[in-house]
């Protein structure tokens, strides 16, 4: 029985070793986060091998001849080992229940000193991610952080559910219509990263992504610069958002393609072709009023109803300018 | 009492075919009930002066209350109670519906719990094929990255009523079925204690099965069985289907739960203590008990979201002060608890099967049955766990921690015991034993990984990924179905009177258990790595997994066919079965099978334990003179394997 139990340990340990069963880490959340799961992981192959072993040893050993007659051993029970087995789990689950409780005191722990740590706003809607950068008075469809400073996400939704996760970082918060809610990362390794939405929402959950990048000191402080010239450039406090730039915010590339942005989405018709000389009354009717023309081979309500509500009239007007330009009628 | 033949009801002649309780009633008091409900909704609106008349949601939800209690009505599931309070004179001892004479009786409203036992079983396979269907479609979708059969809003569709019916419409109900079945047998009783309400619980279940498949033809619900607001208010008028639905199922559970519980504390034959009953009895006491506790509470929540959509009150409309997150909190209360609804009776069925084909007393009898009790007032204390990253109160997480922790020792002490039963006993590896063992293994990983989710750091990685549906299904398939075959296949000599084929039940086993792990293993990696869940599209990196998964699905969905087949053919042509082939204690088994239309021609006197295999002298119950001691005097154990 002990070889069986050794073997069943071996292959479960063997699963749990060999194969690379998490992402790369790319925060102090995950490293915390995986100590904990290796730990759990640990405790679950032993006894998953211990009831392996035993069952299948018990089966080996106590299996009986098709016509035998005869009955088991009457045992009715054991009060020691029942104690036992009571026992030593009770006293498992409480040792992961503790350190699971540390490593999430760790994990969402910002420092006392509020320069020490940014604050990013993130707002959620069908279909897209977009982050606000109250310090730089910026916001983009791309979440751009510096390696090595904590920041403090606050997230909302305009419409259904939904939920931010990264899994190098390992975090993951739902962001909720009528509330804030509240996640922390310190992202340690420069790279990109996708933000994934992991709560189901509405027909474009699937393709719900938005980019991260985490970038060396010298690198964050230089984007930070091309934000401020860009705001210069436009000329007037605070820019004035292009039509680009309003396309790359509301999500549209989430869902439609469109060469001019470089987005292959599929979720909604391809603007190539189907804006293709159109003009701006009509582009600007199938915004704010998506279901009032349904392009062939797609079905209504799938596209939010309500972006004339999201977009200032201004921004409306740049994205139906860009639209016309680089899509309908005066390509 | 005498072993009396009850004659079936006398046939009507005329007009009287159309008038009394049956499908022909049926026929005529569906269609009255739709156009009721017609004009219902339009002349309320015509005289509120509402544009349209029949505005598509208040049309839909009113027919869906009005049209099946026409049906019921027509069938014949409120005759005697209409009768009893309109005064007309009752027929207290009235057993023309009572038993099954000929298939057709299968096919109404009958008071017999065997033929509602037998009706509950045979629907509910009916709608684990259709949601087996459902999701051998989204395997096919998801074989590749990227869309190829469905569109995103379809396929949210597929998994949304794959999910509905499987819980709502197998697992529950299926328990239900087998337990109406044996419950009254094990405990010596007659019959149920309300058998005219357990008529109308089975017929309410084909209803709602129907309701939620039908919502295809009005646009099916895409928020799944979850049904999260604000994306349920936002789907499409199958929704309502869904919030329905519910209601239909859910008043059936909780009617049937309020059965058990009366029959088992109520009807319980002569010296059936409850330190006597099987464990089966006890396990469904237990879950009768969160039903009817539980239930009101899904019930009540798919209510608001009904009355949101269609009265446009503002339960969980944030723009008109509604609380989104109050919505996960009700559901779950329910919903958690729900699991274990799905899991207590399979626990019971597990031990009557691991100790008959052990040959041995179940281990630590008190304990089993105190760790059902414990694990039913745990089970109300955990539901938050699944909200730990929903943005709910930051402080309830780490005490629902500990409490879902909490859960896996009453649990580990059943797996243990499990594991003790077979230790010195004589086993037989008979198609339920193969199941029951089966079940041990896959639900010990299924816990395993429950336990994962319960630790709140791991969790916050982990939840809404794929590693959550390789929890589930090692809970819900690897746990509640492994059972719930292990239960049909052990009951099934008893409920058909017939031998099934055992090479093809072993044949059966083996390609579940094989094809399950297959499909769902992989699961927990590829979410852990980062897909996932709810998505008819993903990272192509995960697109040698998904086409293996895939494959491995359709050779799970080809194993039913093997089990279909089985049942079909031996129910039909299979040996005649003895009263008890697997040589059991339990009192079912002490009658002929199938049993006689009232159970048992003299009430059994209960002396002993359920369990006494290999114990000298020992006895259970003595029953027509006869005692029943380790089923020596019951014929030899039925060998179809040459």
């Amino acid at each position: 029985m002990i070889v069986i139990g050794l073997l069943a340990g071996i292959v479960t340990g063997g699963v749990a070793y060999f194969i690379p069963w998490l992402p790369d880490q790319a925060s102090t959340q995950a490293e915390d986060i995986d100590e904990v799961y290796w730990f759990v992981a640990i405790i679950c192959a032993i006894i998953f091998a211990l009831v392996a072993g035993v069952s299948i040893y018990a089966g080996w050993k106590f299996r009986a001849p098709a016509d035998d007659m005869d009955d088991g051993s009457p045992i009715h029970g054991h009060t020691g080992l029942e104690i036992w087995w009571t026992a030593i789990p009770t006293v498992l689950v409480v040792a992961m229940a503790v350190w699971s409780a540390v490593a999430l005191a760790r994990a969402e722990t910002l420092p006392d000193d509020p320069d020490e740590y940014t604050t990013i706003e993130v707002t959620a809607a069908q279909f897209a991610w977009s982050f606000t950068y109250p310090e730089l008075e910026r916001t983009e469809g791309e979440l751009v952080l510096r390696v090595n400073e904590p920041v403090e996400l606050l997230l909302t939704a305009n419409d259904v559910i939904h939920a931010f996760w990264v899994p190098e970082f390992r975090m993951k918060q739902d962001a909720v219509p009528g509330i804030q809610t509240r996640t922390v990362i310190t992202p340690t390794k420069e790279g990109s990263y996708d933000v994934i939405c992991t709560e189901l929402c509405g027909a474009g959950h699937a393709v719900m992504r938005a980019g991260v990048r985490v970038l060396s000191v010298e690198d964050y402080e230089a984007w930070v610069a091309e934000g401020e010239e860009g705001a210069e450039g436009g000329g007037e406090e605070g820019g004035e958002a292009t039509g680009a730039e309003v396309f790359a915010s509301a999500g549209c590339g989430s869902c439609h393609a469109l060469a001019d942005a470089g987005t292959e989405a599929e979720i909604g018709p391809d603007l190539d072709s189907v804006l293709d000389g159109r003009d701006e009354e009509s582009i600007l009717t199938s915004i704010v009023d998506p279901n009032a023309e349904i392009s062939e081979g797609y079905q209504p309500d799938v596209m939010p109803p309500d972006y004339e509500d999201r977009l200032s009239e201004a921004e409306l007007d740049a994205l139906v300018a860009y639209l016309v330009e680089t899509a309908g009628a005066s390509r | 009492m005498s072993a009396t033949v009850h004659a079936p009801a006398p046939r009507r002649t005329g007009i009287r075919r159309w008038t009394a309780g049956g499908w022909l009633r049926a026929l005529w008091t569906t269609p009255l009930a739709f156009l009721l409900a017609t004009g219902l909704v339009a002349g309320a609106r015509a005289a509120l002066g509402y544009e349209p008349l029949l505005a598509q949601q208040p049309y839909i939800t009113t027919l869906m209350v009005l049209v099946p209690l026409g049906f019921l009505a027509g069938i014949g599931a409120f005759d005697y109670w209409v009768r009893y309070v309109s005064g007309r004179p009752t027929i207290p001892d009235d057993h023309a519906n009572h038993g099954a004479h000929s298939w057709k009786d299968y096919f109404k409203v009958n008071t017999d719990h065997k033929v509602i036992g037998t009706q509950y079983v045979v629907t509910t396979v009916v709608f684990f094929i259709a949601g087996g269907l459902l999701a051998m479609f989204m395997r096919a979708e998801l074989a590749e990255p990227g869309m190829q059969y469905v569109d995103p809003q379809a396929y949210n569709g597929l998994f949304s009523v794959h999910a509905s019916l499987m819980i709502f419409l197998f697992i529950i109900p299926a328990f239900a079925g087998l337990g109406n079945y044996v419950i009254p047998l094990m405990i010596g009783a007659p019959d149920m204690a309300f058998p005219r309400l357990n008529a109308l619980s089975f017929w309410l279940l084909p209803i709602a099965g129907l309701m939620m498949l039908s919502s295809y033809f009005i646009g099916a619900f895409g928020a799944g069985w979850t049904n999260y607001v604000p994306l349920a208010v936002q789907q499409p008028d199958g929704n309502l289907m869904f919030q329905m639905g519910v209601q239909w199922a859910g008043a059936s559970s909780i009617m049937t739960a309020l059965n058990f519980l009366v029959t088992i504390i109520t009807m319980r034959a002569p010296g059936m203590t409850f330190w006597r009953m099987p464990l089966l009895v006890w396990a469904n006491f237990a879950t009768s008990t969160l039903v009817v506790i539980a239930t009101p509470f899904i019930a009540g929540s798919q209510f608001f979201i009904l009355f949101d959509r269609v009265l446009h009150t503002n339960f969980f409309d944030p723009g008109g002060g509604g609380y989104v997150i109050a919505y996960q909190h009700i559901f779950w209360f329910y919903s958690h608890p729900a699991v274990y609804i799905m899991m207590l009776p399979g626990f019971g069925i597990a031990s009557e099967v691991i100790s008959v084909f052990a040959r041995k007393p179940i281990f630590g009898y008190r304990l089993m049955a105190l760790s059902l009790m414990a694990i039913l007032i745990l089970g109300f204390s955990v539901w938050a766990h699944h909200m730990f990253v929903s943005g709910m109160a930051d402080w309830l997480r780490v005490p629902m921690m500990v409490t879902t922790m909490v859960i896996a020792v009453p649990t580990g002490i059943k797996v243990f015991s499990w594991l003790a039963t077979l230790w010195e006993g004589r086993i037989h590896f008979k198609t339920p034993m193969l199941f029951a063992l089966g079940f041990v293994s896959m639900f010990v990983i299924g816990g395993l990984s429950g336990v994962y989710l319960g630790s709140v750091p791991i969790d916050i990685h982990v939840s809404d990924t794929y590693f959550v549906v390789a929890h589930i299904h090692y809970v819900l398939f690897g746990g509640s179905l492994f059972t719930i075959y292990a239960g049909f296949y052990y009951w099934f000599p008893k409920m058909t009177g017939r031998m099934y084929n055992e090479t093809l039940g072993k044949l059966h086993f083996w390609l579940t258990f094989v094809g399950f792990n297959a499909t769902f293993f992989p699961m927990h990696w590829i979410g852990t790595r980062g897909m996932p869940r709810r998505v008819a599209d993903y990272d192509p990196m995960f697109g040698n997994w998904n086409l293996a998964i895939s494959i491995a699905s359709f050779a799970l969905g080809a194993s039913t066919l093997v089990f279909l087949y089985n049942m079909i053919v031996s129910w039909r042509r299979g040996e005649p079965a003895p009263g008890n082939p697997w040589r059991a204690l339990t009192l079912e088994w002490q009658v002929s099978s199938p049993p006689p239309i009232f159970n048992f021609d003299e009430i059994p006197q209960v002396v002993g334990s359920p369990y006494e295999y290999g114990v000298r002298g020992a006895r259970h119950a003595i029953l027509n003179g006869k005692p029943v001691q380790e089923g020596r005097e019951a014929a030899p154990m039925e060998e179809t394997v040459p």
